[in-house]
């Protein structure tokens, strides 16, 4: 058996294995006895395993995504300029019929599933922001919640100040600001590195939510509720919820066409080589700091955009957005689908979010579990699977066809 | 002819240690000159102080008559000086076509409009560079692994695609440090004539080399580092001969 295939085997098991126990028993408290105990949760034998099937459908087809690519060499006289592609050849049609279907579901899913999409889509715009930071560039960032909830608050305070503002006029300066935060925050920490940036980023994040429960305009613990007019609101006969999945897939795949140019120009190359090796990076004209500092703006703008469509969708902002568990999960979302891979966050954003939440709406009492998981999967993904679901893959030269 | 690169009395201290006391070295274009001396001797240092990652104390370097001491690594690539690494630092996750793109970066226009929409100026500005980069890799010898990542190039690929890379930054002078070290006498050679190239090409070449074959044979001059100082300079057979260079190597003859 071969090594890939191998490996994949044991991650599936390892996911059975770590996820079983907690699904099928349940720690009780026996008021009367006082004491805590373990029951079976396993009267819902059915159910469990629909609970569990995503998972193995998603591992299962990234595994066969991958081993379905194989790298193509070229011969040495074929690599003349005008004998070369710059991307994977794929079909014309995936692209449009995936759009397609994506969004179709307006009409198709139920309010509570929309629900989920949407909020799917806001965690895949924060990871896709993410990304640029920690994937591509290589820095550790754990206070990523608070460019998120800077973004939410940013648009809840201007439609207190500005009554009436409407969300998409908002919009591009919450972006701008967003990332000038990014940027201001950036400018010392980059001086560190490692540990250091990771602490100081996760103490931003723990400040700007003391301040947010302090000050008076932000309401303290309660948040800010938004006003209807500022709110995502119905149009063209589509309802509330179903206009904000149109409006929040826009935005993700608006965001991945626009990261993704990024990600394959000479910033995106400069990014990746600071990740490798600063030094050598600089020694061959990367402009380090400036680099890093447009990388750390670039991710705080999404995650200020992702706050502002949660303000949007749920209608109130409160301190909690900012709490280190949100960074964590975001985090975790990066390295489950694979660090610096855009295809990768947006598969691991999708299943950490859907796999807990859909266990939780069967299995009320695995939410207790939920971050153990979390640290659980992370380590296993470390030791059998470092790049992550989809890992990185930046494109190849190929050969034109009849060439 | 005005000298490519002049560095006048470079010195450098760590704490008490005197790395560098007063270096002065110049190559012209076209001209390669090596620096050997025992290991310890500075001159990595002196790599390092030139390229920017150190800041000497003393001493003024000049790039086609501009300073560039004291400036940023990036900078100081972008005015014309670019190097390899002794300890080879390539970028490990990242294919050999892409360690040569990433040193074009400073001659790439960063038009966000551009990269967003890639115009078709812009298409043509990335596929000229594009050609660049693969006819750089031509050049040094590795003309079919474009795709592989460095980490899994052989050592000897490795050390010439860290030329094509500092090369992708259309250097005037380029700095190679221990170039051949690790090489077997055939990969030695194949690095000599790679080095012949690269001067054929008008680059001045400053090369910091042990393999003794190597240097004596390609070098128009030779300066000596010995804990921090230049004890000689001069052709190959001057340098040979100086009775200094040899205590340096070999110690000194014992008194009879």
């Amino acid at each position: 058996m071969n090594r890939g295939l191998r490996n994949t085997l044991l991650g599936c098991l390892g996911l059975f294995a770590i996820t079983a126990p907690f699904i099928w028993f349940r720690l009780d408290y026996n008021t009367t006895a006082q004491t805590v105990e373990l029951i079976p949760a396993l009267s819902k034998g059915v159910k469990f395993f629909q609970g569990l099937l995503p998972v193995f459908i998603a591992l299962a087809a990234c595994f066969a995504w991958q081993r379905l690519q194989k790298k193509i060499s070229i011969p040495a006289a074929a690599q003349r300029s005008g004998q070369w592609l710059a991307r994977q050849q794929q079909n014309p049609l995936l692209l449009p019929a995936a759009g397609l279907l994506l969004f179709s579901a307006t009409f198709w899913l139920d309010a509570k599933n929309l629900n989920y999409a949407v909020t799917v889509g806001i965690f895949m715009l924060q990871a896709l922001g993410l990304n640029i930071t920690t994937g591509m560039t290589g820095l550790l960032v754990l206070g990523y919640a608070g460019f998120y909830a800077f973004g939410g608050y940013a648009f809840a305070i201007a439609q207190i100040l500005i009554p009436g503002l409407p969300w998409w006029a908002a919009l591009p300066f919450v972006f701008l600001a967003g990332g000038i935060l990014g940027w201001l925050v950036g400018l010392p920490c980059l001086r560190l590195r490692g540990d250091y940036l990771a602490i100081v980023t996760l103490g931003f994040a723990e400040s700007f939510r003391e301040l947010m429960r302090n000050l008076e305009i932000t309401g303290g613990d309660k948040g800010i509720s938004l006003a209807a007019s500022s709110k995502f609101q119905g149009m063209l006969g589509l309802n509330g919820l179903q206009s904000s999945y149109v409006f929040t897939l826009l935005a993700v795949i608006l965001s991945v066409f626009f990261i993704y140019r990024i990600y394959h120009s000479a910033i995106g190359r400069a990014w990746i080589a600071i990740r490798e090796d600063e030094i050598a990076a600089s020694s061959m004209g990367v402009p380090v700091v400036r680099m890093k500092l447009l990388a750390f703006a670039l991710s705080a703008a999404f995650a200020a955009l992702a706050g502002q469509f949660t303000a949007c969708h749920v209608g109130f902002i409160d301190p909690a957005s900012s709490a280190f568990e949100q960074s964590v999960i975001v985090l975790a979302m990066v390295i489950l689908g694979g660090m610096g891979s855009i295809p990768g966050v947006l598969l691991g954003s999708t299943l950490l979010y859907l796999i807990p939440t859909l266990l939780r709406d069967q299995f009320p009492s695995i939410s207790d579990y939920r971050l153990l998981i979390f640290g659980i999967i992370m380590v296993v993904m470390m030791l059998y699977r470092p790049q992550g679901l989809w890992g990185s893959k930046r494109h190849q030269l190929e050969l034109k066809a009849g060439s | 002819m005005s000298s490519s690169l002049q560095c006048r009395s470079i010195s450098k201290t760590f704490g008490g240690l005197k790395a560098l006391q007063s270096v002065s070295v110049s190559v012209k274009p076209g001209q390669v000159v090596s620096i050997i001396g025992p290991n310890g001797a500075g001159k990595t240092t002196f790599f390092n102080c030139l390229s920017g990652i150190y800041k000497p104390e003393q001493g003024e370097i000049l790039l086609d008559g501009i300073r560039i001491n004291g400036l940023a690594p990036h900078l100081i690539c972008r005015r014309g000086l670019a190097r390899t690494f002794q300890n080879i630092r390539l970028f490990g996750e990242m294919s050999a076509l892409e360690n040569v793109q990433v040193a074009q970066f400073s001659h790439q226009k960063k038009n966000p409009l551009a990269i967003l929409f890639h115009n078709p100026a812009h298409h043509r500005r990335e596929e000229a560079f594009l050609d660049e980069a693969l006819g750089l890799l031509e050049f040094v010898g590795l003309p079919d692994v474009a795709n592989v990542w460095a980490r899994n190039l052989p050592y000897g690929s490795q050390r010439r695609l860290e030329i094509a890379r500092a090369l992708a930054s259309r250097p005037k002078v380029l700095l190679l440090d221990e170039p051949a070290a690790g090489m077997n006498p055939n990969e030695v050679g194949e690095m000599m004539a790679l080095i012949h190239r690269i001067r054929d090409r008008g680059l001045g070449v400053i090369l910091i080399e042990h393999h003794m074959k190597l240097v004596m044979e390609i070098s128009d001059s030779i300066h000596v580092l010995d804990h921090g100082e230049s004890i000689a300079e001069g052709t190959p057979s001057e340098v040979r001969s100086n009775p200094k260079v040899i205590s340096a190597y070999l110690g000194q003859e014992a008194p009879n």
